[in-house]
Parts: structure tokens; sequence; C-alpha cells
């Protein structure tokens, strides 16, 4: 007889399912655990735009490699598309439902981008490596980071581009915690 | 899972294809008339094509433009940010999901689900591999450029259509 075992995984890191083939003798298997629990996992997001309601790039940040490197002009204009295509998607919507959000998540091969619009416009994209995980909890998060160290600030002008070193060492911290 | 519609875009960005389902009911393929220009803006607004569809806020052949600048926009988007080899293949939004399939010769397969469908990328495969070559490019009488949906709107490319829909739910 097999047994098998899942690690529940953090909710930042991979998802890496670990099966533990052992001896149907073995009658302890609380041991195991600690076993899994020294595998290192690896952190995945990729970058964190911010986009303020006219579509305008106020924040962008690579975290790990996994995307090109874009020079500022094709940022702002990706971020400008994005805002155009995000409008247009809650337009094409085949339910009746009057108010239809517009794009959350899109897929391709090599990455998974998760947006997070709030109810002023501003938009928090999220690129991760594909079959990543919870990527809910990382925007809200950064929303959070977002509104305590950039909104907070007095010195911020509101839709400008963020310069704020505080948000950027608890986003640093929060996405990258062991680097 | 709901099927809600499905589009076929040739490599010069024209639509040529268009099926909606609705309440699970298949709707009549509508006639699909040519990228409407300034001229013939009086004629097209009389067609089929352009009456709204009941219950929905968009005609099926505005819609169907709308759904190839999405694509499009976000496909070039993809491809700007991980290189030329990375494929779109789909988005989901609070109401419905959109799976996009690209075939070499730049035929573009797209289709509207609801929300829980797991990705459809191989299920399109499916559709040009079974269907459109078998019933669409093998067809003699079929043109090669499919101008208006010519060729491709024949009946046993809408009866494969629906049963592998059916399959698919």
């Amino acid at each position: 007889m097999l047994r098998h075992r899942q690690l529940p995984v953090h909710s930042l890191q991979s998802s890496i399912i670990i099966i533990i083939v052992i001896s149907p003798r073995t009658a302890d298997t609380s041991s195991l655990g600690l076993l899994i629990g020294i595998i290192i996992t690896t952190m995945v997001v990729y970058a964190v735009l911010i986009l303020n309601k006219a579509g305008g790039l106020i924040y962008q940040r690579d975290f790990n490699p996994g995307l090109q490197k874009l020079s500022s002009n094709d940022y702002l204009i990706l971020a400008g598309t994005f805002h155009g295509v995000h409008a247009i998607t809650s337009q094409i919507s085949p339910t009746n439902e009057t108010s239809s959000s517009g794009l959350e998540v899109l897929e391709s091969e090599n990455f998974v981008m998760r947006c997070f619009q709030t109810l002023t416009g501003t938009k928090f994209l999220i690129f991760a490596e594909p079959r990543q995980q919870n990527l809910d909890v990382v925007v809200r998060r950064v929303y959070e980071l977002y509104a305590d160290y950039v909104m907070k600030n007095p010195f911020y002008q509101i839709e400008m581009p963020i310069r704020s070193e505080g948000f950027d060492r608890h986003l640093t911290s929060y996405i990258k915690p062991h680097q | 899972m709901v099927v809600y519609s499905f589009f076929i875009f040739d490599r010069h960005c024209e639509c040529i294809y268009i099926r909606q389902w609705l309440n699970n009911t298949p709707s009549v393929a509508q006639p699909l008339s040519r990228p409407v220009t300034a001229s013939s803006v009086a004629t097209v607004a009389t067609s089929v094509a352009e009456k709204p569809a009941p219950g929905s806020r968009l005609s099926m052949a505005e819609q169907a433009k709308l759904v190839f600048g999405v694509i499009f926009s976000l496909r070039n988007m993809v491809k700007k940010l991980c290189g030329p080899e990375d494929s779109f293949l789909c988005y989901r939004t609070g109401h419905y999901k959109l799976h996009y399939y690209e075939t070499l010769s730049s035929l573009r397969f797209v289709m509207l689900t609801d929300i829980r469908t797991e990705s459809l990328k191989s299920s399109l495969h499916q559709i040009y591999v079974n269907l459109y070559v078998e019933y669409v490019v093998k067809n003699p009488l079929s043109p090669v450029e499919h101008a208006g949906g010519e060729g491709v709107n024949n009946e046993l490319f809408e009866l494969g259509i629906d049963g592998f829909v059916r399959t698919i739910d």
C-alpha cells in the first residue's frame, strides 16, 4: 500500500506536490513533515505594475527574471494598451449582467497576470509564474502596502509616479523575504 | 460548463465565422457581412448580423470586432513581455472566460465560456484539426479565402461544432 502526503504550501511560493513512497511497515510518518519542510522553494512573482485611473504607469518594478526587459517607453505603451483592453473586456460580456468587471486573470504559456482594480480605478498588475496560487492574496497585500506607504505619504502627489522608499522596501520584503 | 459563443478570425483579421449559444440552445448561424466601410454602412445596417442579439447589449458583429481588438492587443502584449515564442492562452473576467488558439497560418479560434471552465486550448486545437481542416480546408467547393464567411458556413462544419460543444459540456 502506498501512502501519500501533501505539503500545504506557503501562499507566495510555488506549489510543489511531494509524494513520498514509504514501506507499509513504517508506522510513524510524523517525522516526514520535517523532511518536506527543508525543501527550499523559490519565489515566483516576476513584476508588479501600478496604473493610475487614466491608464498611466505610476509604478513598475521587476522582482524575478522571467519577463523580458522593456524600455520605460514600452512599459508606458503597455500600460495604456492594457487600460483600453480592460475597458473593452467589460463590454463584451456575453451574460446579461449589467455591471461586468474587466479582465481579472490573464494566462499565457510562460506567465499568469492578476489584475485588481480598486473602486477609484487604480489597477494593480501582478505578473507571476504560471500555476501560481493565491495571487488574489498577494494583490490585496500590495494594495494594502500602497495605501499605507503611498497614500499616507503627505508628499505624494496623487496620480503621479510613485517614488517612495518605504513602499519599495516593504514590497521587496513581502515579495522576496529571503533575499 | 456553458459555452456562450465561438469565433474564427482569418489571417486578414476578418471574422469568418460566428456561432452563439444562448441558454444551451444553439442559435441559427448568422450570415456575416464584409467589414464595414463608410460606403457600405447603409447596406450593412439592414443585414441580420447587425441586429442586436436578444438579451445582449451588442450585436454579434460588433462583439466580434471588439473580441478581435482584445485578442490582438493581448497577443502582442504577451509576445512583447515574454518573447515571440510565448502565446496568449486565455483571460478571465468576473463573468466570462475567453479562450484563444492561434494556428501557424494565423487562423484564430476564440471561445467564450463561463469562468469555471478549464483551459480549452486542446479543444480549440481539436476543432481546427478535426472540423476546420476536414470540412472547410478539404472541401473542394470551398474558396481559399473565406471572405464574409463563405465556405466555413457549411452544414457538416456546423453539425460538427454543435456536437463538439456538447461533448465539452
